[in-house]
C-alpha cells in the first residue's frame, strides 16, 4: 500500500467474495481503532454492528456481486472500543491480479448522518401524523355513521312509541268503560238481590197470615164447636192441619233465608258449654231415633265452651241431626263429638262433629249441598219433603256467628258435618 | 394466469420435463439466481419470479394484510405453480424462502418433488432454549439502516438519476439494486421474515429436502442447519465450504455442484447428513 492511499482522506478496504478483508489503509485503521493485522484476514462482518451484518448479506453484498458496484451505501461500523459510527461506502468489484476483489471507499459521516437522522425522524413523524389523521378521519366517519344510525333508530322508536301510546290510550278508554259498566251492573245486581230478599220477606209474612187462619179454623172445627164431626171429617181435618204445618215450615224457612241474605238477622251471642247445647236438643230427636232404631253417642263432647247464639246454634244442630236420622238406616249410629281446633285456619275455634253411618253423599253433590233449594235425592229421602234450605240456612247462620259449616262424606260409610264456632272460656263458676 | 405471471414478474427458460422454481430471499429479487440458473437450463425448465413488493413485481397488487406473514409469500409460490400448471416441482429457496417453501409444500405437497433450502432458519430471534442468533433490538437496527438507505438514497437520489436521459442505464442499475424502492414494503418483508417462527412447521414436511449450510453464516448459524435437519423428515444436510449467507452468489460453482449431486441421486427415503 503506497503512502498516498494509506493517508488519503477516506478509509479504504478490500474484501473477497467470501467476505474476508484483504487490505485496509491507515486512515481506516485510525478511524476504527483496530490494528491493521486485526483487520486484514478478518471477516468484513466483524466491523459491522449486528443490524449492519444482516444488511450486508441481504443488500450490500448482492448489490456489489450482481451489479459490480454500489454507491453511497450507508453502513454502521463497529469500532474497536465497541462504539458504532455511520459511514457512507462506495464499492467496486473487479478482478485484480487474477483475483476478484471488492474495493470500498469509506467516508465517516457525522453531520450528514445527523441531518439524515433528523430528516428520517421528521418523515416518520409526518407519516405517523398522517396515519393518525387518517385513523381520526376514519373514526370520525364511523362515529358519524353510528350517530346517523342511532338517530334513525331513535326516530323509529319515537314513531313506535307514539303508536303504542295511542294503543294504550284506546285500551285505557275501553277498560274505563268496562269498569264503569261493571260498577253499574254490580249496583244493579245488588239492588235486584235486595229487592228479592225484601220481596221474599214480605211475601212470607203475607203467606203466614192465611196459613195461621187455616190452622185456627181447622182446630175450631175439630173441637166440634161448629157441630159434630164425623170420623171421615176428622180425618180430613187432620190432613188439612198436616198440610198447613208443612206449608208453614216451608214458608218459615224461606223467610229465614231471606232475612239472613237481607242482613236482617241479629245474633244474641253468649258463652255456652257445648254439652248444654247438645243436651238441650236431645229430647227433640230421641223419639225419632228410637223409632228408627238408631243409637246416639254423645260421650265425647268434652268440657269445651263456645261463643254463639244458643237458639240459632241449636237450630243448626237440630237440622244436622234431622238429616242424619233421615239418611241413616235402622241399626246405625250417630255420633256427636267436640274438639278444640289448634292448628290451621280453624285455630281458636271449637269443632262440633256430627257423624253418621248412613248412605253418605255422592262426591258430585258435596259441593252443592249448601246451595239453596238443593236436595240429595235417595231412596231414604222422601221426595218433596223439606225445602232444601236447611243446610244453606245453617251455614249462613254459622258464618254469621264467626264460624262455618263443612261437609265430608264417604258414600256407603256415612257423612261427617263439622260445625265450627269461636271458642270461649267459661267463667269458673260455670265449671262443673 | 397472465395476471399472476405479470404480477410476479415470472420468467421461464430452459428445457426439460422437470421444473425448477427459484424463490429469492429477503433483500433482493430474481436476479440473485442468475449465476446458478444457466447451469440447469439444459436439463430443467427453469422458473424465476419476484414476490409481490419485490423487484419487477406489480406493486399495486401488494396487499399489506396478505404479506404481513410468510403465508402470503407461500401463496405467491402456489399461485405461480397453478398459473403454469406445474407438478413435481424442485423448489429452490434462499434464506427466508426456505421457510416459505416449507409453508407452500405443507399446504400443497403434491405440487413438489423436492425442496432445496439454502441457509434456512426457522426463527431468527432467540427464544427460551433456542438460539436464533438475534435479539429483537438487532432487527430494529437493521430496519433503521434500511430506512436510511431506502429513504435517504433510493427515494431521493434514485429517481433523480433515473431522469438523466444521457445515462439511462445508470438509473436502471441503481433503482434495480434493492429488492424494492418502496421502503414500507421492504420494511414489512423484513418484519415478516425476521419475526417469523416456523419451528413447528418443519416436522410436517413430507417432501424430501436438501439443506445447504454455509460455513461462518451469521444469519443462519451452523447449529441451525442441524436443528432444521433434525426436525424435518426426509431431509439431507450438506455443509458447504462456502462462507457467508449467499453461496449462490459468492460460490456459485460449489452451489451448483451440490444441487446437481442431490438432484442426480435417487430420491431419499430417509434423512442423511453429508459434510464436505
Amino acid at each position: 500500500m503506497d503512502e498516498l492511499l494509506d493517508f488519503a482522506p477516506v478509509g479504504f478496504l478490500s474484501f473477497d467474495d467470501g467476505g474476508t478483508i484483504t487490505a485496509a489503509n491507515q486512515t481506516l485503521v485510525d478511524l476504527l481503532g483496530y490494528a491493521r493485522d486485526e483487520l486484514v484476514g478478518a471477516s468484513f462482518e466483524r466491523i459491522l454492528n449486528v443490524g449492519g451484518r444482516i444488511f450486508y448479506h441481504t443488500h450490500f453484498f448482492p448489490l456489489v456481486r450482481l451489479h459490480g458496484r454500489a454507491d453511497e451505501i450507508f453502513l454502521i461500523l463497529r469500532m474497536s472500543n465497541g462504539e458504532d459510527i455511520g459511514v457512507l461506502v462506495n464499492a467496486v468489484r473487479r478482478t485484480r491480479a487474477g483475483a476478484v476483489a471488492t474495493d470500498c471507499a469509506i467516508m465517516h459521516v457525522r453531520e450528514r448522518q445527523k441531518f439524515e437522522g433528523e430528516l428520517l425522524q421528521a418523515r416518520r413523524l409526518a407519516e405517523a401524523a398522517q396515519a393518525e389523521a387518517q385513523e381520526g378521519q376514519r373514526r370520525l366517519e364511523e362515529a358519524n355513521s353510528r350517530l346517523e344510525h342511532q338517530a334513525i333508530e331513535m326516530e323509529q322508536q319515537a314513531v313506535e312509541l307514539e303508536v303504542t301510546t295511542e294503543e294504550l290510550q284506546l285500551s285505557n278508554d275501553a277498560l274505563q268503560t268496562r269498569a264503569s259498566d261493571l260498577e253499574r251492573m254490580r249496583a244493579e245486581a245488588d239492588e235486584a238481590n235486595l229487592a228479592k230478599s225484601n220481596f221474599l220477606a214480605m211475601m212470607s209474612h203475607e203467606l203466614r197470615t192465611p196459613l195461621n187462619a187455616i190452622s185456627g179454623y181447622a182446630q175450631l172445627m175439630e173441637m166440634g164447636l161448629q157441630g159434630p164431626v164425623s170420623d171421615a171429617q176428622r180425618e180430613a181435618l187432620d190432613r188439612i192441619q198436616q198440610s198447613q204445618r208443612h206449608l208453614l215450615r216451608l214458608v218459615n224457612e224461606v223467610l229465614n233465608l231471606a232475612r239472613i241474605e237481607a242482613g236482617h238477622v241479629d245474633y244474641d251471642v253468649a258463652v255456652v258449654p257445648v254439652r248444654d247445647l247438645v243436651a238441650a236438643i236431645l229430647p227433640l230427636v230421641e223419639p225419632q231415633m228410637i223409632q228408627n232404631l238408631i243409637t246416639l253417642d254423645t260421650a265425647d263432647t268434652a268440657d269445651l265452651a263456645v261463643a254463639c247464639d244458643v237458639d240459632k246454634t241449636q237450630q243448626i244442630l237440630l237440622n244436622l241431626l234431622s238429616n242424619a236420622i233421615k239418611f241413616t238406616p235402622a241399626g246405625g249410629t250417630i255420633t256427636i263429638r267436640a274438639q278444640a281446633e289448634e292448628d290451621g285456619e280453624d285455630a281458636g275455634k271449637v269443632a262440633l262433629l256430627v257423624q253418621d253411618t248412613g248412605i253418605g253423599i255422592p262426591e258430585a253433590m258435596l259441593g252443592l249441598i249448601f246451595d239453596p233449594f238443593v236436595q240429595v235425592e235417595t231412596s231414604l229421602s222422601r221426595r218433596g219433603e223439606g225445602t232444601g234450605l236447611g243446610l244453606a240456612i245453617s251455614r249462613d247462620l254459622a258464618r254469621g256467628m264467626g264460624g262455618d259449616l263443612k261437609a265430608g262424606s264417604e258414600p256407603g260409610a256415612g257423612s261427617l258435618f263439622t260445625l265450627t264456632l269461636p271458642a270461649a272460656r267459661l267463667h269458673p263458676d260455670d265449671l262443673p | 394466469m397472465d395476471d399472476i405471471l405479470r404480477r410476479n414478474n415470472v420468467k421461464v427458460s430452459g428445457h426439460g420435463s422437470e421444473t425448477m422454481l427459484f424463490a429469492h430471499g429477503f433483500g433482493c429479487d430474481q436476479n440473485m439466481w442468475r449465476l446458478v440458473t444457466p447451469a440447469f437450463e439444459a436439463d430443467y425448465r427453469v422458473v424465476v419470479f419476484d414476490y409481490v413488493g419485490s423487484g419487477g413485481s406489480h406493486i399495486p397488487s401488494y396487499d399489506a394484510e396478505r404479506y404481513a406473514t410468510l403465508d402470503g409469500y407461500a401463496q405467491d409460490i402456489l399461485d405461480v405453480c397453478h398459473a403454469l400448471e406445474l407438478r413435481d416441482v424442485v423448489l429452490v429457496g434462499h434464506s427466508v424462502s426456505s421457510m416459505v417453501a416449507v409453508l407452500a409444500s405443507n399446504r400443497e405437497p403434491e405440487l413438489f418433488s423436492r425442496l432445496i433450502m439454502i441457509g434456512p432458519s426457522p426463527r431468527y430471534v432467540n427464544d427460551e432454549g433456542y438460539i436464533g442468533g438475534f435479539e429483537r433490538s438487532d432487527i430494529s437496527g437493521l430496519l433503521d439502516m434500511m430506512d436510511t438507505n431506502y429513504v435517504g438514497w433510493a427515494n431521493f437520489l434514485g429517481p433523480a438519476i433515473m431522469k438523466n436521459a444521457d445515462r439511462p442505464e445508470l438509473g436502471e442499475e441503481l433503482t434495480g439494486s434493492f429488492c424494492s424502492t418502496d421502503p414500507k414494503l421492504a420494511r414489512r418483508f423484513a418484519e415478516a421474515t425476521f419475526y417469523a417462527d416456523n419451528r413447528n412447521d418443519l416436522r410436517h414436511v413430507r417432501v424430501p429436502s436438501l439443506i445447504m449450510q454455509c460455513a461462518d453464516d451469521m444469519i443462519a448459524p451452523d447449529h441451525i442447519g442441524d436443528y432444521v435437519h433434525d426436525a424435518m423428515p426426509l431431509s439431507t444436510l450438506r455443509r458447504m465450504e462456502a462462507t457467508g449467507h449467499c453461496p449462490h452468489m459468492s460460490h456459485p460453482e460449489e452451489t451448483i455442484r451440490i444441487m446437481r449431486e442431490y438432484l442426480d441421486a435417487p430420491v431419499s427415503t430417509e434423512s442423511a447428513s453429508v459434510s464436505p
